[in-house]
């Protein structure tokens, strides 16, 4: 039995992309939607989600508002702007083209060489 | 659109600073409750659940720190708070300021001066529009001139404003003395006389009035002036009707059609422009080089490119006119140039040696921040542990270099506003009129500038090698630490460089100024070779129309020497053509030797020619080396003699007497007489820039009468009283002759050289500064390693350590680091002594005795400065020093 997965950087990005795509979010539950969204495969430092939606803000992918929460707490809310989506799109490509590069390169069986 | 997120989150993070903290605080704290709030409904308790929320978020503010760089504009935003923090320490810690800010701006206030005077001097000389494009023509004789003999003969001037490809405009001027009339007096200006087209070339254009036309340049039609705004002001206190008005010039009436303005002064400080209208006949002189031209350079054409015209035009006019114009060869320099020869050398230094007390100013400051910098380790360290990176140090501690700096620069530009004052107020007042710029020293915005540039170079400087240096802080062990940091190695080897480096830039320092100001001292003793003390001068001038002819000047002359020698207490009064400290070179001539092959002109061996009265070798006490001097019998009916100097015999005639050889000036073939050697006097400076042994040769004043002489009193008591003597004799001789340049010589000696006394002055100021500043450095770090060092000699001395090997152990550390010093800067010393020593005119000579005399000194004072802590370590008590933490 293999524990979470740490993921980089870089890979926190997409995937805050991703979860906020699906509905805004508010950080914790941005937190909560990857570990759902993953089946609990992905770990990430709580802390460390701050300063990628400040990024993600200024890179202007993310567009903060503050509202809410289910448990009547105010709470910031992050929504995907359009170029959020735009750049989800094209990462998501690239993500995918890389694994299956990288997997077909592991899978390269000796006779096929 | 993503310049407009940056721009708008720039502005938030600008104007809602506080907000976006508030926010931030309360988007993390939100998480935290909410991650607490799902913890506690899987079954934890409430603190429990809190506790375990907060481990697993991580450190709050290290997130927090990297969200604020995240964000847009978080550096404006810390820099504010870094600044505040600056200046926080900056009021705290006063001490320690004040003698950073001072410091620096001792270095930075030293630039500042000297930039004012290289602005002033060097770059801006003259305020003309596009000055690079005007240049300074003449011919060369291929003989050594002295820097004054920049003249173009006329005929040649005029064929080369008429074929000229590299210049849109040349004008040809010379300055003259004329007599105003005024009233029924008489008095001597100083005037131009110039082409139509002079104001043009330096385009400048009057306060009132008009210029000249072209028209004008024709004599008859000649009677117009143009006089200066000080003119108008002094003479006709700013009369507004004298435009229009005559004034009486050389005794004719000259209407006056325009007032320059008041900062107009080319080509030296005179009182009025008249028309420079030449006769057919002057105008066809090919064979005297009496004129003055500048030209403007047409736009697009460089400085090489008008030389090579001008070297081709040359060419052209010997081949056309051999007899006058072989062997010469016009040559151009920039006019903003002309004096570079001997401003450019003397100011050039005084740079490189207000950067020198700059860098060593640095370097010990640079000590002085990483002293403190130990007591701040963990004050960084913490700060690294909380999540500053080593750019956001990198920041505070720029902000707080930059504060010194700046307040530093503050404090230089408040002292330059006082110190230029002081060196305007050391320049002697006829200076302006030999170097312009002199009174254009001033703290303008260039000045302003370079000062705020070199204070933000500074702090950027200082600020970087402070974060190099503070930023290779290991963390845990910092932090870990309870007593004061500790010094690695590797920090305690750098503040050993800086003090290498610091007495390295004081000992050149001290070397260089130490040459200069022993330069000085000879230079002021240097017009050796005759007595200046008790000697007055009296320039006098006598105007052509009324003495037309050699008898009468002569006449007059005869009558001015039994008049003021026969005044009681004058013991001898005698002519001569340029006396010494003049500030101007003696005219040159050409000579052929008899006996040997002829030479061509500018082939030709070349002298000073003097004309002098036989007493004037007694009035300022030249000795006589060999034959005789001058006589009374050298008269216009007697044989051709002259007295030359031992130089000039030592040169020419090595081991061998030349007296009774006869020699010729100017060509061989010229219409001169041979004329017999009579003696050889002692060798007699002429200007500061002149070498001792510059050959001079002495006519007698009865055979070749001249109408501007020098008359020279040698007197029992102070000179100055004899002045309304001298003017009662000239009056009853000549009511007309105006007496101009009253001065003892001892007057003119020490005005001629103020400018290599104020460099003197200020060389001294950098060698004192330099001494101090590394002193107190050699001081802070000696003193600082035994601090240090406490408990390591604390252990020595409980375990029987000499107090008298401890003591060495000390002091060896300050004399090696000095020693290094001394290594690397004996050799740059050494070669900048050499370079001063050919650029300035060889006042500059390099001495052991000064070397080895600062290289004493500079050991002394690492001893006095390592034996201060040292005997503080001595009286360190073995069991406080073990139990000192």
């Amino acid at each position: 039995m293999t524990g979470p997965a740490q993921i980089l950087p870089g890979n926190l990005d997409l995937l805050i992309l991703k979860a906020a795509s699906l509905g805004p979010l508010h950080g914790y539950g941005i937190l909560l939607r990857i570990e759902q969204i993953s089946r609990g495969a992905l770990l990430i430092e709580q802390g460390a989600l701050y300063p990628a939606l400040f990024r993600l803000v200024r890179q202007g992918l993310l567009r903060p508002s503050w509202g809410t929460s289910d448990n009547n707490r105010r709470a910031k809310f992050y929504a995907l702007t359009s170029s959020g989506r735009k750049r989800l799109r094209q990462e998501t490509k690239d993500w995918n083209r890389l694994v299956t590069a990288i997997a077909s390169a592991l899978g390269t069986q000796p006779e096929e060489v | 659109m993503k310049v407009v997120a940056f721009l708008r989150s720039l502005a938030s993070g600008l104007f809602r600073r506080s907000q976006m903290e508030g926010e931030m605080d309360e988007e993390l704290r939100a998480h935290i409750a909410n991650r607490a709030d799902d913890l506690e409904r899987s079954g934890l308790s409430h603190a429990e659940a809190e506790r375990r929320a907060r481990i697993e978020f991580g450190g709050q503010e290290r997130y927090k720190e990297e969200c604020r760089e995240e964000r847009g504009g978080a550096w404006l935003e810390s820099l504010w708070t870094d600044v505040r923090f600056g200046l926080r320490m900056l009021v705290k810690s006063r001490g320690f300021s004040a003698l950073a800010v001072l410091t620096l701006a001792l270095g930075i206030g030293a630039n500042t001066a000297i930039f004012s005077m290289v602005n002033a001097l060097l770059l801006h000389p003259y305020h003309f529009r596009d000055l690079d494009a005007l240049v300074r023509v003449w011919e060369d004789r291929g003989i050594d001139e002295g820097y004054d003999a920049r003249y173009v003969a006329p005929a040649d001037a005029t064929e080369l404003s008429t074929h000229n490809e590299a210049f849109e405009n040349l004008t040809t001027y010379e300055v003259r003395s004329f007599t105003l009339g005024v009233g029924s007096e008489i008095q001597p200006v100083l005037g131009c006389r110039v082409t139509a087209n002079f104001f043009d070339v330096l385009s400048v254009s009057p306060a009132a009035g008009r210029i000249f036309s072209p028209g004008e340049e024709q004599p008859g039609t000649d009677r117009v002036a143009i006089v200066s705004h000080g003119f108008w002001q002094r003479r006709f206190a700013g009369d507004p009707r004298l435009l229009g008005g005559q004034i009486s010039v050389n005794g004719r009436s000259y209407s006056i059609v325009g007032i320059m303005p008041n900062d107009f002064d080319y080509p030296v400080p005179v009182e009025l422009w008249v028309p420079l209208a030449l006769t057919p006949e002057e105008k066809g002189d090919r064979a005297q080089l009496s004129l003055q031209v500048l030209g403007r350079l047409k736009e697009g054409v460089t400085l090489d490119q008008a030389r090579a015209t001008l070297a081709g035009f040359s060419r052209r006019l010997a081949q056309d006119y051999p007899k006058t114009n072989a062997g010469r060869t016009m040559k151009a320099l920039q006019l903003r140039k002309e004096l570079y020869v001997f401003t450019l050398p003397l100011f050039l230094l005084l740079q490189a040696a207000a950067g020198f007390v700059l860098l060593l100013a640095c370097a010990n400051l640079a000590n002085l921040v990483f002293a403190r910098m130990i007591g701040r380790q963990r004050e960084i360290a913490l700060r690294a542990a909380l999540g500053a990176g080593r750019g956001r140090l990198g920041q505070l501690f720029l902000s707080e270099t930059l504060l010194y700096s700046m307040a530093a620069g503050v404090v230089a530009i408040t002292a330059s506003f006082a110190s230029v004052r002081m060196l305007r107020a050391s320049i002697p007042a006829g200076w302006t009129k030999w170097v312009p710029g002199w009174d254009g020293i001033r703290v303008d915005g260039n000045v302003l500038a370079v000062t705020i540039l070199v204070a933000l170079g500074t702090g950027l400087v200082l600020g970087l090698a402070t974060v190099v240096q503070a930023t290779h802080v290991d963390l845990n062990n910092t932090l870990k630490e309870t007593g004061p940091g500790s010094v690695t190695p590797a920090k305690r080897r750098v503040r050993s460089a800086l003090v290498v480096a610091q007495v390295m830039f004081a000992f050149v320092l001290l070397v260089c100024a130490g040459l200069t100001i022993q330069g000085f001292a000879r230079l002021a003793r240097v017009y050796q070779g005759f007595e200046p003390a008790s000697v007055l001068r009296v320039e006098i001038s006598l105007p052509e129309k009324v003495y037309p002819d050699t008898v009468r000047i002569t006449n007059f002359y005869q009558q001015l020497l039994r008049g003021t020698a026969s005044l009681p207490g004058v013991q001898h009064a005698s002519l001569i053509t340029n006396p010494p400290a003049s500030n101007v070179d003696s005219e040159t001539t050409f000579f052929n030797i008899e006996g040997q092959p002829a030479r061509k002109a500018g082939e030709a061996s070349s002298a000073d020619l003097q004309i002098a009265t036989p007493d004037f070798f007694a009035t300022l006490k030249i000795s006589l080396v060999s034959g005789r001097l001058l006589s009374e019998a050298d008269s216009a009916n007697a044989a051709r003699v002259v007295v030359i100097s031992r130089g000039m015999a030592e040169r020419f005639w090595p081991g061998a007497d030349p007296v009774g050889h006869r020699i010729k000036l100017g060509t061989v073939d010229s219409a001169e007489p041979w004329v017999t050697i009579a003696g050889i006097v002692g060798d007699v400076r002429q200007n500061w820039w002149n070498p001792m042994t510059r050959p001079v040769i002495y006519k007698p004043f009865a055979q070749s009468a001249q109408r501007s002489m020098t008359l020279l009193l040698r007197t029992a008591t102070n000179p100055t009283s004899y002045v309304s003597g001298i003017r009662e004799v000239t009056r009853r001789i000549d009511p007309g002759i105006a007496l101009r340049g009253v001065a003892t010589l001892q007057e003119e000696v020490s005005d001629s050289i103020a400018i290599v006394r104020i460099m003197g002055i200020l060389m001294g100021i950098f060698g004192l500064v330099a001494l101090v500043l590394s002193s107190v450095g050699v001081y802070g770090v000696l003193s600082e390693s035994v601090a240090q060092r406490t408990r390591e000699i604390g252990i020595r001395l409980a375990l029987g350590a000499e107090t008298d090997a401890l003591m060495k152990l000390i002091l060896g550390h300050a004399l090696k680091l000095t020693a290094i010093g001394l290594a690397i800067a004996l050799p740059i010393s050494f070669a900048i002594s050499r370079a001063m020593t050919s650029l300035i005119f060889g006042i500059v000579s390099m001495d052991v005795t000064i070397l080895a005399g600062f290289t004493a000194l500079l050991f002394l004072v690492a001893l006095g400065a390592g034996y201060l802590p040292a005997r503080r370590a001595m009286r360190i008590d073995p069991m406080v020093a073990l139990r000192y933490e």
